[in-house]
Parts: C-alpha cells; sequence; structure tokens
C-alpha cells in the first residue's frame, strides 16, 4: 500500500457542508480514522460524532491529525489547502471541482515548498481498500489485493476496480489524481511510489486524451519500472478540439491524442487494454502465478 | 471563453498595453458615419484596415483583414466582409484602424502550461505568424510571486535593445497583471509590433477567459451566452444549463456521470460497432433535475435513436437517478433506452425502478452491446 493505511488520521475540511457531511459518513463507515472536521465558526459542533474545530491548526493540535481531504467550494478551496500546509498537514486530497488553475497553481508550488503530496483537485482521491478510504470513491467495488491504480478519472477507476474485483484481483492502494491539467501528485510519483511498495505486484494506469502525461509515464515506466503495468485510456472517439468534460481533456492542435499515449504505452511494454474487464483479463494472465 | 478581438484589446488598454485608434462597426450603414466621426477628431486616417471580429482563428488566412485607401473603398470592403463567414462563423462586427507602419513584429503571450504547473511567457522575434510555425520560440517559467527582471530576460532573450527592451518587458509586465487578475487561459499579442517611429503596440489579440473562474470575475458577468459561437444549440443550451455536452455524428446517445467514463463508454460503442451521437457528462453527484435536463437535451436529437445512460455511483446517488428516469419515461415512454446503474444507492434505484418497465444492466459491457444492437 501506498500513501495512506488503517493510521492514517484524517481531517474533513467543510465537514457541515452536505457533501462533506455525507462523505464524512461514508468514510466513518469505511473505517477511516476521521477525527477531526474544520469549518470557521461552527467549532464546538459535530458531524456524525467527528468534532468540528474552527481552524486546521486547532484541529491539528488536539489530535495530531497527518491528512486532509478538502470540500470546500471552488473560490475557498486554494485557502483551505495552505490553511493545512501551515498547520503542518503532509497530505492533502482535494476532491473540489471546478478550482481556477491559477489557484491551483500557486497551491502546487506551495505543496512543494511544504514538502507535502497533493491529491487532485477535481479528483475521486484514494483508498487503500479494507484499511482507508479518503475521498468520494464507492468503498464497496474495491478489495485489498496486489494491484496498485493511479487515473485520472473518478467514475472510470470505480469501473475497473470493479471488473477487478469481480476477477477476485484486490488493490494495494488506489489514487485518483484528478482530470484537471494542472494538478498535484501525477503518475510518475505514484508509478515510483508503486515500484517500491513490496505489496503492489501490478499496476493499472487509466488514462484519457489531453496533454502528455500518459506520454511522459510511458518514458518512465521503461526506464524505472520493473512491475506489469495494464493500461486503459479513454477517449479514442473523441472529436478534437472539444473539451471532453475534464479541464485537462482535449486534443489541441493534434497533440494529446488516444492513439499517441497509446503508442507510446505499447513500446514502453505497457498492455493497453480495450475495456474495463480487459484490464482484468489482463492482470489474471499476469498475476495468475501469484493469484490463484 | 474565447473573447472578440476588440474585447481582448480594451482589456489591453485598460492594463496600460498600448492598442491602436479604432472604431467598431456592426453594420454597413455605420461605416461613413462612425469613420468621418473618427478622421474629424484626428484619431484615424487613411489607409485604414478592416478586421472581421470573429471568434475564428485563421482569419487573415480567410480574407477578413482588408485594408481601404479611401471612404469608397472602405465602404465597399465594410459590406463584403460583414457578410464574410470564417470556419463557418458570422463576422460579429468590423474593426477599423489606421494602417500602421512595422518596423518590427513580435509574439507574445501568457499560458497556462500543464507540465510545469505555472504560467509561463511565450515569445518570438518573429509576429504575425502561427506561433507553432516559429524557430526562435523562447519560453519562459513564470515565477510566484511575480518578479518584473523575468519580463526584462524575456525581451533580452528576444535580442531586443535599448528602447525596445524597456517597452516590451513593460507590455509583457502588463499582460501578466491583466492574466492574474482576469483569471484567464490565455492572453496572447500577435504580432506586437515596433512602428517605424519605435512605438511598440498591440497589433492583435486574443484571449481565453478560465470557464471554472468566470464567477468570481464581475467584469464578464453575462458575457457567456454571447461567446458561445461554433457550439450547436444544444450543446450551447448545455453550456448554460452546468451540464458537458459534445454532439458527434452517430445515433447513440451517451450519457454518464464522469468524464472519463463518458469517454470510456463511448470507445466502447464505436469498438462494438456502434456510433456515438454525443458525449455528454452530468458530473459527480448529479441531481434528479439535472439527470432529467440531460435526458432531455439528449432525447431533443433527432438523430439519437438510442439513449445509453451508464451511472456507476460514487458521488452520485443511483436513486436520484431512477426518479429523474421514472418522470423521462413518463412523459416520452416510447424512447428507446439502455440503462445501466450501479453503486451508491443501488438497491433503492431497483426498487424505484421496479415497475417501470426498464430493464436494469449492471455489466457494462452487456449494456453496451445492447444499445448497439437497438441503434442499427
Amino acid at each position: 500500500m501506498i500513501l495512506v493505511n488503517k493510521n492514517t488520521k484524517v481531517i474533513v475540511q467543510g465537514a457541515t457542508g452536505k457533501m462533506g457531511a455525507t462523505h464524512t459518513k461514508l468514510m466513518l463507515n469505511y473505517g477511516t480514522k476521521i477525527v477531526a472536521g474544520v469549518t470557521p465558526g461552527k467549532g464546538g459542533e459535530n458531524v456524525h460524532g467527528v468534532p468540528i474545530y474552527d481552524t486546521v491548526k486547532a484541529a491539528v493540535e488536539k489530535t495530531g491529525a497527518d491528512a486532509s481531504v478538502i470540500f470546500v467550494p471552488p473560490y475557498l478551496a486554494y485557502d483551505a489547502a495552505s490553511e493545512a500546509l501551515a498547520a503542518g498537514i503532509k497530505l492533502l486530497v482535494l476532491i473540489t471541482e471546478g478550482m481556477p488553475p491559477l489557484d491551483t497553481a500557486k497551491l502546487v508550488q506551495e505543496v512543494k515548498e511544504h514538502k507535502a503530496q497533493l491529491i487532485g483537485p477535481n479528483c475521486p482521491g484514494i483508498i487503500t481498500p479494507e484499511q482507508c478510504l479518503i475521498g468520494i470513491l464507492p468503498g464497496s467495488l474495491f478489495k485489498a489485493g496486489p494491484v496498485g491504480m493511479v487515473s485520472k478519472s473518478g467514475t472510470l477507476t470505480y469501473e475497473i476496480a470493479l471488473a477487478l474485483t469481480k476477477s477476485n484481483l484486490g488493490q494495494s492502494t488506489c489514487v485518483g489524481t484528478g482530470g484537471d491539467p494542472i494538478k498535484g501528485l501525477d503518475y510518475q510519483e505514484v508509478l515510483a511510489l508503486f515500484e517500491k511498495d513490496p505489496e503492489t505486484k501490478a499496476i493499472v494506469l487509466i488514462g484519457e486524451i489531453g496533454g502528455s502525461a500518459e506520454e511522459e509515464a510511458a518514458e518512465f515506466i521503461k526506464q524505472n519500472i520493473k512491475k506489469p503495468v495494464v493500461a486503459f485510456i479513454a477517449g479514442q472517439t473523441a472529436p478534437p478540439g472539444k473539451r471532453m468534460g475534464h479541464a485537462g481533456a482535449i486534443v489541441s492542435a493534434g497533440k494529446g491524442t488516444a492513439q499517441s499515449k497509446i503508442e507510446a504505452l505499447n513500446s514502453a511494454g505497457v498492455k493497453v487494454a480495450k475495456t474495463p474487464k480487459q484490464v482484468a483479463i489482463c492482470l489474471s494472465e499476469i498475476l495468475s502465478p501469484v493469484s490463484h | 471563453m474565447n473573447l472578440y478581438e476588440y474585447e481582448a484589446k480594451e482589456m489591453f488598454a485598460n492594463f496600460g498595453i498600448p492598442v491602436p485608434p479604432s472604431t467598431r462597426i456592426s453594420n454597413a450603414a455605420e461605416i461613413k458615419i462612425k469613420l468621418s466621426a473618427a478622421i474629424k477628431e484626428a484619431k484615424l486616417d487613411f489607409p485604414v484596415t478592416l478586421k472581421c471580429q470573429v471568434l475564428s482563428g485563421g482569419r487573415g488566412k480567410a480574407g477578413g483583414i482588408k485594408f481601404a485607401k479611401d471612404m469608397c473603398e472602405a465602404e465597399a470592403i465594410a459590406d463584403q466582409l460583414l457578410k464574410l463567414k470564417i470556419n463557418d462563423l458570422p463576422t460579429q462586427s468590423l474593426l477599423v484602424e489606421p494602417k500602421l507602419a512595422i518596423a518590427q513584429e513580435l509574439y507574445l503571450a501568457i499560458t497556462l502550461d500543464r507540465n510545469q504547473g505555472c504560467a509561463i511567457f511565450i515569445a518570438s522575434a518573429e509576429g504575425g505568424i502561427e506561433i507553432e510555425s516559429s524557430h526562435n520560440v523562447v519560453t519562459s517559467r513564470i515565477p510566484y510571486p511575480y518578479h518584473s527582471y523575468v519580463a526584462r530576460d524575456l525581451a533580452f532573450a528576444l535580442d531586443l535593445k535599448g528602447n525596445a527592451l524597456v517597452k516590451v518587458a513593460d507590455i509583457a509586465n502588463k499582460l501578466y497583471q491583466l492574466f492574474v487578475s482576469r483569471d484567464l487561459d490565455l492572453a496572447e499579442i500577435n504580432p506586437l509590433i515596433i512602428t517605424k517611429s519605435g512605438e511598440v503596440v498591440a497589433l492583435d489579440g486574443k484571449i481565453i477567459v478560465n470557464d471554472d473562474a468566470l464567477d468570481r470575475q464581475p467584469y464578464f458577468k453575462g458575457w457567456l451566452e454571447k461567446h458561445l459561437d461554433g457550439l450547436t444549440s444544444r450543446e450551447q443550451k448545455s453550456k448554460l444549463t452546468g451540464l458537458n455536452l459534445v454532439e458527434l455524428k452517430g445515433n447513440i446517445g451517451i450519457i454518464c456521470n464522469g468524464a472519463g467514463l463518458v469517454m470510456g463508454t463511448m470507445d466502447m460503442v464505436k469498438d462494438f460497432g456502434g456510433e456515438p451521437a454525443n458525449f455528454l457528462d452530468v458530473g459527480g453527484g448529479a441531481s434528479r433535475d439535472k439527470t432529467l435536463a440531460a435526458l432531455e437535451i439528449v432525447h431533443d436529437n433527432p438523430d439519437v435513436k438510442v439513449i445509453l445512460l451508464n451511472i456507476l455511483g460514487g458521488i452520485t446517488a443511483c436513486d436520484e437517478i431512477a426518479h429523474a428516469l421514472t418522470e423521462f419515461i413518463k412523459k416520452y415512454p416510447k424512447r428507446q433506452m439502455v440503462v445501466r446503474l450501479q453503486g451508491n444507492n443501488q438497491d433503492l434505484a431497483e426498487q424505484i425502478l421496479s415497475n417501470s418497465g426498464i430493464k436494469l444492466f449492471s455489466d457494462l459491457e452487456e449494456a453496451v452491446q445492447e444499445a448497439v444492437s437497438r441503434s442499427h
């Protein structure tokens, strides 16, 4: 497993909002150690039994939290994340969608200065199945096992996790890095963590059109990753010049096509599956001596 | 949101970047009145440049920029240019400016670089061409917090000297102020010209405003609906209601929650021998109303033979989707539908839909196969 485990102590920024409260409950039910919530002006209240503090600093002092999941509205997200960094939080999971990229750019720089890690924004979060779920992933689709997953897309991750779980292929950790062009952790950092993690035996990389992160990941895999990697790339039918939902999913001036990503991954020895089910089939073949 | 050249130049001027004097006309009858007035005020003089204001690139090549030496010629050109469509997009108005004597053309832009995760300057000592085809492009990372020396370094790297170096650096600084104050995705001056008399002037401009930031930029309040050229009527409607629709040529309407899942589903449809009619992402946590709006927009496309609704509920509650479906089917009982629902509150959704006659698929491949076979 990487980044989070059963001992990770998590605070929820924006825990008293509709979405924050709903997912605080779901994360608690999953077994995540949610130690505090933060909403300015609501200190002293509680959400599903979780104590609320006015500031992250106060919450960290009382609970010794080491991770924060952020559910605040887009224009407040930068401030909330900065507050968490200043309070010493080393892992930020930023769920918020629609954060202006100039805010994200500032945040990414601050994260580096604090030697912290950022997952997101516009992401589903991270799960180490049966131990810790931080974010909005539906826990019931995942189970513990040897496959590490890294993905730009939320629901596509669920789809592939579902296919893996049905084939009895559990997951070590799944990281949804988010669909924005500017973001925290990207494929390479997560791949490197999986390579070092003894419990991860194979890796699934889920990508989509836009940018060149998949091509760079392919190059990185060629040089640095010995574990088998299976990929799924979405957007082969996307027309050029159109933004496909995610802010970063756009083929522009002939760059960022699914074809280019698939070719790059193939040339790095990565199998690219055509459907979520095929991802599971490829992995079963690779892992059969281990898991059967 | 893409802006017109004249809007970009107004913003340049507001931030102290020199632009040519101009007047703008939206119909042929206006040219004589406005141009005469501008000449009288000594703002403009012949020869003038007439430029189509259109939300499309490739304007010069398409004949959207012309020069006139007198009023008679200006009137004839105005009449012709106002009717011109560029890449199928209509000319909204004409910008009329003096024809300037150019000594040098440069390129200067700021955009967000996804690999470096920050804003960057892009510049070239060759302007007026597409930047992709320039061979001397200089890029430089813009630090945060900002420092003006970055702009001087940039001007120096363009081999500028003396007054030109100072003026171009000053414009780069102002362009950065504009970029961050207005939450832009792109601020481009192409060409930035040095005139024969040594003035540095933004001769053409392109601005793209970040869509996610629009609600915190009162300057652009009410602009979005006037800047949707190039989208189909249903795409425009979707954009204004917060749905993500991209229309294609096929006959299977696709609605999912989450952009990656929509793209993945489209690819599978194509792979299984079908043709997607659209990409529609209802987004995370879609409510009943939003889902219903999505269903209606896809239903509204006469090419759509079957709608494939694929929802994998994480943040999205399947029962919300089920309520929307019940309402939709009541309204349009003949609509061909293939529905795949899985995840958060799936059991509630199954109860709600148990008497609806809708068969619920839990397996994605089976659902896609069914949609494809019904589309033929």
